[in-house]
């Protein structure tokens, strides 16, 4: 199981998984493969924030309905992992649960 | 001649340019002149940390900031102590404090007041630009001195004192005892200090380079709808939002420190 279909599957409120490359700026992968017509501007706007090298590896993005959680990987700093969860009380295990999936699969 | 005026940039951002000229470990003045020679005004500085400034055209004396503070005082009172400290070479502050006269917070508060708006006087002044002359003693209680945070956002609050205000009493909601917090006007083109709670130790430099961060990530965000930035930033966590064209700025550090910031904002209702 890829690491895209491991975070759909685990995270009950997972709307989006994406890899994107921000260095082409575009979108490399992206479970499902079809998703609501927010999560396109939502994952262009991941790839404009994480453009700059100097930004932080890690951000989280609060919206009212959504959290946004960015990621660089370490071993390439042009590919970010966006995953995008609906808002719940769970939102903190929701962003625990990606880290620790990206974390799991660099091991 | 470390730093030349900019008649339109805000009088903070020019305290802050000439503050940030000094060496860190420096004691002296930043002085500047009138046309003739004469001195305008000085900016005493001592470690990085402001313990004075004063300006020709400033009115206002210590005394009248302090009958303004502290209501039981008089200038009759101030005017005698004043007298006597002069003549006995005492400091007038730690001997108010020492007689019970004045609490330290509220001496503190009377002293950065005068400080700033002697500051936004003498940057107004058509003189020289700032010269630095160093001075080799130290002589300032550090309690009664002040950091360059508390310099620039004081400055910064008598040109805009309800919006200061305000960004002081959404801070003071929102930051917990062990995390700093900030507030940063968003001008066009130019980003200035407002308001700031528990980083009188924190770098100013470091501290503007973040707020350039969080301000280019929430004008992105912004366009999806995203109220909350947060940040990982090695063992800090930093989460900014955006209000009225105000930017906040909220830094935590320690254990889980980037969980807690999450679940802290999360909770949190960012005003549009």
């Amino acid at each position: 199981m890829s690491l895209l279909e491991a975070i759909t599957a685990r995270i009950d409120d997972c709307v989006v998984a994406a890899w994107v490359d921000i260095r082409t700026g575009s979108v490399v992968e992206q479970r499902p493969a079809r998703s609501e017509p927010f999560v396109a501007p939502a994952l262009d706007a991941a790839i404009e924030v994480m453009r700059s090298p100097e930004r932080p590896p890690r951000m989280v993005l609060l919206s009212d309905r959504h959290v946004h959680v960015i990621q660089r990987t370490a071993h390439d700093p042009n590919r970010v992992l966006v995953v995008i969860c609906a808002r719940s009380p769970n939102l903190g295990l929701a962003v625990s649960q990606v880290r620790a999936l990206l974390e799991a699969e660099r091991a | 001649m470390i730093a030349n005026p900019v008649p339109s940039a805000p009088v903070a951002i020019e305290v802050l340019h000439a503050l940030g000229r000094v060496p860190s470990d420096a004691c002296g003045a930043l002085v500047r002149k009138h046309p003739d020679g004469t001195v305008a005004g000085a900016m005493l500085v001592e470690r990085g940390r402001v313990c004075w400034a004063m300006s020709q055209h400033y009115p206002r004396r210590l005394t009248d900031i302090l009958v303004d503070e502290e209501h039981t005082l008089t200038h009759d009172q101030l005017n005698e102590l004043f007298a006597m400290c002069r003549r006995d070479h005492m400091p007038l502050g730690e001997t108010l404090v020492a007689r019970g006269l004045i609490s330290l917070p509220v001496l503190h508060r009377a002293l950065l007041r005068h400080t700033c708006e002697a500051l936004d006087c003498l940057v107004r002044e058509e003189a020289s630009p700032w010269a630095w002359v160093p001075h080799s003693g130290f002589g300032y209680h550090p309690m009664l001195t002040f950091s360059p945070a508390e310099v620039v956002t004081g400055v910064r609050a008598i040109a805009n004192p309800a919006l200061a205000a305000r960004a002081m009493a959404r801070l003071a909601e929102v930051v917990r005892p062990d995390q700093h917090g900030f507030a940063i006007e968003r001008l066009r083109g130019v980003k200035v200090p407002l308001a700031q709670l528990h980083c009188e130790g924190l770098d100013m430099v470091a501290l503007g380079d973040l707020a350039i961060h969080a301000d280019e990530v929430m004008a992105v965000a912004d366009t999806i709808g995203v109220k909350i930035a947060l940040a990982q930033l090695g063992e800090l966590a930093c989460a900014s939002w955006i209000e009225h064209d105000v930017l906040f700025v909220l830094l935590c550090g320690g254990e889980l420190a980037f969980n807690r910031l999450v679940a802290q904002a999360s909770a949190m209702t960012v005003h549009p």
